[in-house]
């Protein structure tokens, strides 16, 4: 096989695995929320501090799982760093005292009912997590 | 001060208010503590920097950090922040960092007020906060440790916010601030004047203001941002000979520029930012001439940082700092190429590693532990292990 075939398809691949990974996390958010999807860019800025609300002036509050598969995708996928990283943008904020670190809860469970109960929250959990009582955002 | 105060109290019982009225829990007030603590190992070659023992090896660099905040309403938050911090003959002290009241009424306008971080250049807000970034010693040109108390925060405010300036312009953050600036009686920039006998009992203060832009481009992760503080005429009570002779030490009102970008993309971290701090001034004695303080300081860095694994950040940076109002030689300017490592243990354990080449003496350096005089160049190995929750 030729060198410029198997880049093609082994980006083709990658591109498919990184798809997938997408596909199994969805993010939910409470039924007060009226934006029915969300941009790239708007779930970055929300879930690294950098914005209260979606471009709707839905004012939102994100929900974080505390580690796990579903997290490290969501990280990857949306916001583009790892857990590591992504903890320490949010500590800079903390220790300057520009934000309060997002509530974390320990399993997707405990953020669906979270999110069903507070009005403008907004999380993640994996698709085939039971989620009633919240509503699924598309992500544009 | 006294104004500060009352606002804190006015945000402390806006807050109390707002939890009384509508009878709310301690979780609904979502109050938060977090904090960390670093140990640090300096080690150099040649002379003693940052007023530790160093070429001896030194552990004395200590850090902890706690802070306390409560959000009783969404767009209210209040918080206090205190810090032990031990540098050398720096510190040893618990000192505040901060303790503000913020109103966020949306994305586009926010307001904190009380002892503030100010939000100039690119790291000052977050300079002190070890567990956000992978270097050890952030570039000292622009961001001297041994001064870091008195830049870092002041008493009065700031507002900020964000506008969208759509798809293809991006972002425009924003921050101006306004207040008192206090430099302490042990702050690093009194270092010589302290150790040849000349003392700010009261330190040094005065008024200051600035303004900050963030442009966050359409390229996803590129941010260019600018800031400008001006500081108004500083005063203080100067003594010398152990209070036999009494004077003042004036400054005269000085801009600080400030230019910076970043970029971030999946692993890859680049920043870069240009400083300047001109300031001139005097020091009088009553029946002496005056000695002329002037000090024109120009800094710049370029730093790239790459997540190697999940775990594991590997750094480079350069950084240089000349002062135009010193005489040539080495005491001029400081050139400072620094490679680091950083290891997360996990959420919370994390180790770092950083080798320091420094050429000139123009910074961090001080006399009394350096007797026999400066040599050219440093080399300084710098371990550091920290906590944080």
């Amino acid at each position: 096989m030729k060198k410029p075939t198997l880049v093609f398809l082994l980006a083709v691949v990658v591109s498919m695995l990184s798809a997938c990974a997408q596909a199994q996390t969805v993010v939910i958010a409470n039924p007060s929320v009226k934006a029915a999807d969300v941009s790239k860019g708007d779930l970055r800025d929300v879930f690294t501090g950098a914005s209260s609300s979606l471009k709707d002036g839905s004012h939102v509050v994100p929900v974080l799982l505390k580690q796990g598969g579903v997290h490290d995708e969501f990280l990857a996928a949306y916001i583009g760093k790892n857990d590591s990283t992504f903890r320490a943008s949010w500590r800079s904020l903390v220790f300057s005292g520009q934000a309060t670190m997002p509530k974390s809860l320990d399993s997707e469970a405990a953020v669906v009912e979270y999110v069903a109960h507070n009005a403008g929250a907004i999380g993640y959990i994996g698709k085939a997590t039971p989620h009633e009582g919240v509503k699924v955002l598309a992500v544009r | 001060m006294r104004c500060i105060r009352l606002l804190l109290l006015l945000a402390c019982a806006l807050a109390l208010q707002a939890v009384s009225g509508s009878a709310q829990s301690l979780d609904d007030l979502n109050i938060q503590i977090h904090g960390y603590a670093t140990q640090s190992f300096l080690y150099t070659t040649q002379n003693n920097i940052l007023t530790t023992s160093s070429s001896n090896g030194s552990p004395a660099w200590t850090e902890a950090v706690v802070n306390i905040t409560a959000q009783p309403i969404p767009k209210l938050r209040v918080g206090v922040q205190g810090r032990y911090f031990l540098l050398g003959n720096f510190g040893n002290t618990i000192t505040l960092d901060w303790a503000a009241a913020d109103y966020k009424a949306n994305d586009r306008f926010g307001v904190r007020f009380g002892k503030v971080k100010t939000p100039s250049g690119l790291y000052n807000e977050i300079q002190d906060i070890d567990p956000s970034y992978m270097w050890s010693l952030l570039p000292q040109g622009i961001y001297p440790i041994n001064s870091r108390n008195s830049v870092l925060a002041h008493y009065g405010g700031v507002v900020y916010g964000t506008f969208n300036l759509g798809q293809k312009m991006g972002k425009l953050e924003y921050r101006g601030w306004g207040g008192e600036r206090v430099i302490g009686t042990d702050d690093g920039y009194f270092v010589d004047q302290r150790e040849s006998g000349l003392n700010l009992p009261n330190g040094l203060s005065g008024v200051t203001l600035g303004a900050a832009i963030h442009w966050r481009t359409p390229l996803p992760g590129l941010m260019i941002g600018a800031s400008d503080g001006k500081d108004q005429q500083w005063s203080s009570t100067l003594t010398a000979g152990g209070g036999a002779l009494t004077g003042a030490e004036t400054l005269k009102p000085f801009n600080l520029p400030d230019y910076f970008a970043r970029y971030e993309k999946d692993k890859l971290l680049l920043a870069g930012e240009w400083s300047r701090l001109p300031v001139s001034g005097a020091l009088t004695f009553t029946g002496l001439p005056a000695t002329p303080v002037k000090i024109d300081q120009r800094a710049w860095f370029g730093m790239a940082s790459y997540k190697v694994t999940d775990k594991f950040t590997f750094g480079v940076y350069d950084s240089q700092s000349v002062d135009h109002q010193s005489a040539l030689g080495a005491a001029r300017h400081s050139l400072d190429w620094a490679i680091s490592g950083r290891y997360d243990f996990n959420q919370f354990l994390y180790a770092k590693a950083e080798q320091h080449f420094i050429a000139g003496t123009e910074i961090g350096y001080d006399t009394a532990l350096n007797p026999h005089g400066l040599q050219p160049n440093t080399k300084l190995t710098i371990l550091k292990l920290g906590v944080s929750f």
